[in-house]
């Protein structure tokens, strides 16, 4: 059991020394403003033209806060993938080994703890700017539990993720071409500046079957509606998801650590 | 003549060698560019998807946009595959790390932008150009007049970046700031300026002045219309002249050590 | 004769600031507090001084890199502020920690470049090229990459890249630093031999000792941004070199050596360590002590390492100003 609980305490440690970075972490918002206000005028201009009152069953605000939480997301994102390329290329990775702590688990709990202050910091500045572009948003707070229970499975997903990348450090020269395809996929394929609703219909399945969706488009979408079928469906989407990677990982690992008692580290 | 001549021959070598450093890592080096080029066209063809289901954004089609992509990565990848110091301008500034600069017999500006070639810039470089001649499919007139324009929008990006870079001389390390700013200017320039107005717009010609890299090179190549090519080639060599200003300005502070770093 | 190096008052002061908003405090810090000297072409000279003291504070004002407050400068009888990049041509500078070579690139590739920095004619470079990598015996390794060089051949192509352009002065930070007993010898034999040969000015600065005392004929001693001593190195060497330290091994315990001039160090049962002041007790006279003491296994005698000179001198110039601030007080 106490190997267990020493995790939640690295979670906090690291969130409350992200606390220490608040004012680092507020320079990075006026992108998230710049960004949702060219997302607004690229939808005005859309719907205007479109002269409709909806698009894929989202109004123009809603459109909106579905933008300002996909960004929230994604802007939070720890580099988790760069610390793991620098742990095994350093070998710091060894010597966590030595650790009485697992380093994969060591590594999630970090990022979570990261992530959460971040998001926070992220989701309030975004939350002000888009009620200030298109003001508030109908909210109730069975709703909002619904988004927040979407969103722990989500930045799980993505660390694995993040992870993986970063252990292609064992046998690439250099992971950040890698990394920068990940998110890229992860943006386009998670609906980060579109909804899936309003794409064709075979690359919307095709999107939605893969696990970006849960990470990005899924929570977006439960922000704006609600509701505790799509919730139960985006749950079971992202535990499938996380299995199939943590098994991957699991896999990748242990071939990695046979790498490092071979050479090493 | 004869100095334009040495600088140009200077170019040339650092181009040469810092190709040669970067293939050092030949693996990291190609692995780098071929994922910005990948995740230009993905960008690409994500507005792909858009235009499928909006085919015009207030008179710009798809091609129009494709256009946009090309000639500001093109631009991007130019400037910073030649003059790649100017992304690392405020760090170099902020730790004096200009000091070996200045120990070598040239003007200081242009020989420390040569110093570094970024492997991602190359990317953009190589996805700009192959996409507009694979897509947009140009005549010579049309392919000559993007060239030009990738020139000119490489002026702009490099004085951008000098004059964001250069405010860690007024301001100590505005390392963040000079980013955002950047951050800012890109974000700006691949988006069609037609979505804005008012303010909004002649910020875009002014403090963050996306227009003349992107917007008015497009609107140039659709149209032929010389005023809006001219604009955009006065707009890019007026930033790099300022950035260049700014510069000189802030190096005599530099010269005269009001940095904390510069003790010792 | 001509100076390759007149400096006149040269006064340098940082501002410096603490804190945040209101309680932003300014703070004037003085670097270099009034340096005068010339340096006639040709010669070697350290220039040394604790951390801090305003070494390379002076050095930037003489490259160009930094304006001074106040003051003249003259290094080629150019203004170093005013005409960097003509001067430029004319200076060549190693700073020990900071690499001009490039670190994935063979030398070689290095050198190209710079001929075309300093805009060295074709013929006339690869001439000096392949002078330097005969003197510099960078033959073996001209075409390997830089970061596969072991410590001592980076330095001594690093030196050979900043003599490409034929400069008349060269400034040396720390240039031997991290080296081993023998690279370090070599390095400073060929500057040694440059400094001679070519009648190049050289500027060192150094907290080796051995370095000090192989490359320079002159030191200036810097504390506190102000000159403290100006000498030939031999005259300090012999003002501060009075004595000799003497370590003795015997077979047995020996009897206790007493002698005007001579004290003891350090000693145990059957070893001796003794300080001699030679003004006082000739050595000979010492050693036929020592001798009578027991029956001798073993002895060395040595001079007292420069850097507890410099120590001292260090200590006694910060005695000294803070003597005069007393008087002017």
């Amino acid at each position: 059991m106490r190997f267990w609980q020493k995790y939640p305490a690295v979670g906090l440690a690291s969130a409350r020394s992200n606390l220490a970075y608040l004012g680092e972490v507020t320079s990075r918002v006026i992108f998230l403003g710049i960004i949702l206000y060219i997302f607004l005028r690229l939808w005005k201009v859309t719907f205007t033209q479109a002269a409709a009152q909806q698009l894929g069953g989202f109004t123009l605000e809603q459109m909106l806060w579905y933008l300002a939480v996909t960004e929230s997301i994604m802007l939070s994102a720890p580099r988790v993938a760069q610390l793991v390329d620098e742990d095994v290329r350093t070998g710091a990775l060894s010597v966590q080994l030595i650790r009485p702590m697992s380093y994969p688990l060591y590594r999630l709990w970090t990022t979570l703890g990261e992530r959460l202050v971040r998001f926070l910091v992220n989701s309030a500045v975004a939350a002000a700017v888009v009620c200030l572009l298109v003001g508030p948003i109908k909210w109730s707070l069975p709703g909002l539990l619904i988004f927040v229970l979407s969103l722990p499975l989500a930045f799980a997903l993505d660390f694995l993720g993040n992870f993986l990348v970063g252990l292609g450090a064992f046998w690439l020269e250099d992971t950040t071409g890698l990394l920068l395809i990940y998110s890229r996929v992860t943006m386009i394929m998670g609906g980060m500046l579109i909804p899936l609703e309003l794409l064709p219909d075979a690359i919307r399945t095709a999107f939605q079957t893969l696990p970006f969706a849960s990470m990005v488009y899924g929570p977006a979408k439960l922000f704006v509606h609600p509701d505790v079928p799509t919730l139960l469906d985006i749950l079971a989407r992202q535990s499938v998801a996380v299995l199939v990677f943590a098994l991957v990982i699991a896999a990748v690992y242990r071939l990695a650590m046979r790498r490092v008692f071979a050479n090493g580290g | 003549m004869k100095r334009i001549s040495s600088y140009l021959a200077l170019a040339a070598s650092y181009f040469q060698l810092n190709l040669k450093a970067q293939l050092e890592y030949r693996g990291a080096f190609l692995s780098q560019a071929l994922a910005m080029f990948l995740n230009n066209i993905a960008w690409v063809a994500f507005w792909g998807l858009f235009f499928h289901r909006f085919p015009v954004l207030r008179g710009w089609t798809m091609h129009d946009f494709i256009t946009l992509w090309a000639v500001v990565a093109a631009g991007f990848g130019l400037a910073h595959s030649v003059f790649g110091n100017a992304l690392l301008l405020p760090s170099l500034i902020a730790r004096g790390q200009l000091d070996a600069w200045l120990l070598y017999p040239r003007a200081a500006l242009p020989h420390l932008l040569l110093g570094r070639m970024s492997a991602t810039a190359c990317g953009d470089a190589a996805f700009g150009y192959l996409v507009y001649l694979a897509v947009v499919k140009p005549d010579l007139q049309h392919f000559l007049l993007f060239t030009a324009f990738t020139v000119s929008a490489a002026m702009a990006f490099v004085g951008f970046s000098v004059l964001t870079g250069s405010l860690s001389f007024y301001l100590g390390n505005a390392e963040a700031l000079s980013e955002q700013w950047r951050f800012a200017m890109i974000t700006f320039s691949t988006y069609p300026a037609t979505l804005f107005e008012g303010t909004v717009k002649l910020l875009l010609y002014t403090l963050i002045p996306a227009a003349f890299v992107g917007y008015l090179p497009v609107e140039a190549l659709r149209s032929l219309s010389a005023a809006d090519a001219a604009l955009a080639v006065t707009g890019s060599a007026a930033i790099l002249v300022l950035g260049a200003c700014v510069f000189h300005l802030g190096l005599t502070r530099y010269e005269s050590g009001n940095l904390m770093e510069m003790r010792g | 004769m001509e100076l390759a190096v007149e400096l006149e008052g040269l006064r340098k002061t940082f501002t410096v600031t603490r804190g945040k908003g209101l309680s932003r405090t300014r703070t004037e810090v003085v670097a270099v507090d009034g340096v005068s000297f010339t340096v006639p072409s040709g010669q070697s000279v350290a220039l040394i001084g604790p951390n801090g003291a305003g070494k390379s504070t002076t050095i930037k004002m003489l490259t160009g890199i930094l304006n001074p407050t106040s003051g003249e400068a003259r290094v080629l009888g150019l203004v170093p502020w005013k005409q960097r990049s003509r001067l430029a041509y004319h200076l060549g500078a190693v700073f020990g920690q900071r690499s001009q070579l490039w670190y994935h690139l063979p030398p070689g590739d290095t050198f190209d470049l710079l001929a075309r920095i300093y805009e060295l004619d074709r013929a006339d470079y690869a001439r000096r090229r392949d002078m330097l990598i005969e003197r510099f015996g960078l033959g073996a390794f001209l075409n390997t990459q830089v970061r596969k060089l072991s410590l001592g051949q980076r330095m001594r192509a690093e030196i050979a890249a900043s003599l490409l352009h034929k400069p008349s002065v060269l400034f040396l930070d720390e240039p031997t630093i991290g080296l081993d007993v023998v690279a370090r010898q070599e390095l400073r034999d060929l500057i040694r031999q440059w400094n001679r040969e070519e009648g190049l000015t050289v500027f060192l600065t150094s907290h080796d000792a051995g370095d000090i005392e192989s490359v320079a004929r002159r030191v200036i001693v810097v504390n506190h941004g102000r000159v403290v001593l100006d000498d030939k190195v031999s005259t300090v060497r012999r003002r501060y070199l009075g004595s000799k330290v003497l370590s003795v091994k015997f077979h047995e315990r020996p009897a206790t050596v007493e002698l005007a001039g001579v004290s003891v160090v350090k000693t145990s049962d059957y070893a001796l360590k003794l300080e001699v002041d030679t003004r006082i007790a000739p050595i000979e006279l010492v050693i036929n002590k020592v001798l009578e003491a027991g029956a001798v296994a073993d002895i060395t005698i040595e001079d007292p390492p420069l850097e507890e000179i410099i120590a001292h001198i260090y200590a006694a110039g910060a005695a000294g100003s803070a003597a005069e601030e007393v008087r002017t007080a």
